[in-house]
């Protein structure tokens, strides 16, 4: 079973995506591409790992890993330690959302444990417009095992 | 065909004071029963067949052939006859005076007005009000005064730029169609914040003279790029901050899910107002003298608003999680205060504006307590 952060896992993601249509149709469309950066915790074997995920619509229609950030040329990089998303994921798999205060947008605005990187301020308003989808999409993870 | 039943049908007309001349045209048509159909052969570009992609068929898809050609000047017959159709002689003008497409365009401006429409939401249907749980006063009392503040500022975004609307040239229908869903999304954030204000046992607060007076110079901005400027760059810049504040604070899921759906709403926003600004800016850089002026202004007020209990305090309560750990709040309010200022140094960037130099908002949170006006940048 593919686990986080492979891009199998967020494919999975994607596929669970497109069996909730009615869901993500009623938030209406989003077109991004973006990373998800996971920074390895101090003392941890490993390194850090890009995974380029672009959104078209109501699918996520790749999800694959980066070498080169500036080809993929992402609207915006999603940045934490992979003990951050890990809580984020526990939390999703408790209680199917994570808590009022690690949510992507809340983790994102404070900016210690999670930051957003962008090229361009317009590019990274993506990530507030298309908000609810990102985070209902990461939600969808309660249902993939790994 | 069944007869449709008109009531006092016999009094129509009865105390008419207009005489109506028959049409020679129905009489011709009546007589001879041969239909006209010139205009058949009067269409404008003909064998147009647009595509859907795979969200539908979006105004991009038909923005083809002489379509999709969006002058740089509007018709001079200043008239609603759609773009692209043939004009007939004797059009009355509405006298729109923005004429100009710098004047009015953005590159997304399309784009966001399907985004929007898409992404519409509903206050009763979306919001899980029936999980709206009591809170400790001193927190509900806070978000009912956030509340009112949002209450009050939010319709703004909505009758200032209206006031423009009626002013463009219909050739720029998708910018005037997107101010129409910006004005959609305020009615809804009024709404829903008037709502949540009067949902949990508390109530609506204190309104404020300071918010009013910003309100009022976004009112009477001297033109529509002046105004967006003031609105879209600083002022929903500042809100749409506010809304991620909120979403971060929020005591309940229902808050969050308020804050998040107006977040993304607010971020189409002031992603249209800084397309503008590019585009004006491109085409007439000196327009950026009379959007540093408002700017001048509109940083001051701010900073004025922000320098009053009942707009510091709700949200340091909030952030603190009570009054108990009101330093805490302010503590952290400091540190997003920093955020505000970059993203909106950010944003004037890419608008093209630079604004740097000019900018009176301190990156420093304490400078607001701690220095002279004249002598806050640091």
């Amino acid at each position: 079973m593919p686990s986080f952060p492979e891009p199998q896992w967020f494919l999975a993601l994607g596929r669970l995506m497109e069996a909730e249509g009615a869901l993500f149709q009623r938030l209406g469309f989003a077109e991004t591409r973006f990373v998800v950066r996971v920074i390895p915790d101090e003392g941890a074997n490993g390194g850090e790992k890009l995974i380029g995920l672009v959104i078209d619509g109501y699918r996520l229609s790749e999800a694959a890993s980066v070498d080169d950030l500036d080809r993929f040329d992402p609207d915006f990089v999603i940045c934490a330690k992979r003990s951050v998303w890990e809580r984020m994921l526990a939390e999703i798999a408790e209680s199917g959302r994570p808590s009022l205060r690690h949510t992507l947008s809340s983790l994102a605005l404070v900016g210690e444990e999670m930051w957003l990187e962008s090229s361009d301020q317009l590019r990274e308003d993506k990530f507030y417009r298309y908000n609810q989808t990102l985070q209902e999409l990461l939600n969808l993870a309660s249902r993939v095992s790994g | 065909m069944g007869t449709v039943h008109i009531k006092d049908e016999e009094r129509i007309g009865s105390e008419a004071r207009v005489k109506l001349e028959p049409s020679v045209y129905l009489q011709k048509l009546y007589q001879t029963g041969t239909p006209d159909l010139g205009w058949m052969n009067n269409m404008a570009e003909w064998g147009i067949r647009a595509k859907p992609g795979n969200l539908g068929l979006r105004l991009k898809d038909i923005e083809i052939g002489s379509y999709g050609i969006v002058p740089d000047h509007g018709s001079d017959h200043r008239s609603m006859a759609p773009r692209g159709s043939v004009i007939p002689e004797g059009v009355p003008s509405l006298g729109f005076t923005l004429n100009e497409k710098a004047e009015v365009w953005a590159e997304n401006a399309a784009e966001l007005y399907e985004e929007a429409v898409a992404r519409q939401w509903s206050s009763a249907r979306d919001i899980p009000w029936s999980e709206l749980k009591p809170l400790p006063d001193d927190l509900e009392r806070a978000m009912c005064q956030l509340c009112t503040f949002l209450t009050e500022v939010e319709f703004i975004a909505a009758d200032a730029p209206t006031r423009w609307m009626s002013h463009m040239n219909q050739d720029f229908f998708e910018v005037k169609m997107f101010l129409a869903t910006q004005a959609m999304d305020e009615a809804r954030h009024t709404d829903v914040f008037r709502k949540r204000a009067l949902a949990n046992g508390g109530g609506l607060g204190v309104a404020s003279a300071l918010s009013e007076l910003s309100l009022k110079r976004i009112f009477d901005a001297p033109s529509f790029s002046a105004q967006t400027g003031r609105l879209h760059l600083l002022g929903e810049g500042f809100v749409l901050t506010l809304f991620r504040q909120g979403e971060f604070i929020a005591p309940s899921r229902v808050d969050q899910e308020i804050f998040r759906r107006c977040m993304q709403d607010e971020s189409r926003h002031v992603g249209y107002g800084t397309m503008h600004l590019r585009a004006q800016l491109k085409a007439n850089p000196a327009v950026a003298e009379e959007i540093h002026e408002q700017l001048d202004d509109a940083e001051r007020i701010l900073l004025e608003t922000f320098s009053v209990p009942e707009q510091v305090e709700p949200m340091a309560i909030l952030m603190g999680g009570g009054i108990k750990h009101f330093d805490k709040g302010m503590e952290m309010q400091g540190q997003l205060w920093r955020r505000i200022v970059h993203e909106y140094l950010q944003r004037c960037d890419s608008a093209g504006l630079d604004r740097r130099p000019r900018c009176i908002l301190p990156t420093d949170f304490s400078k607001l307590f701690e220095a002279p006006q004249n002598a806050v940048v640091s």
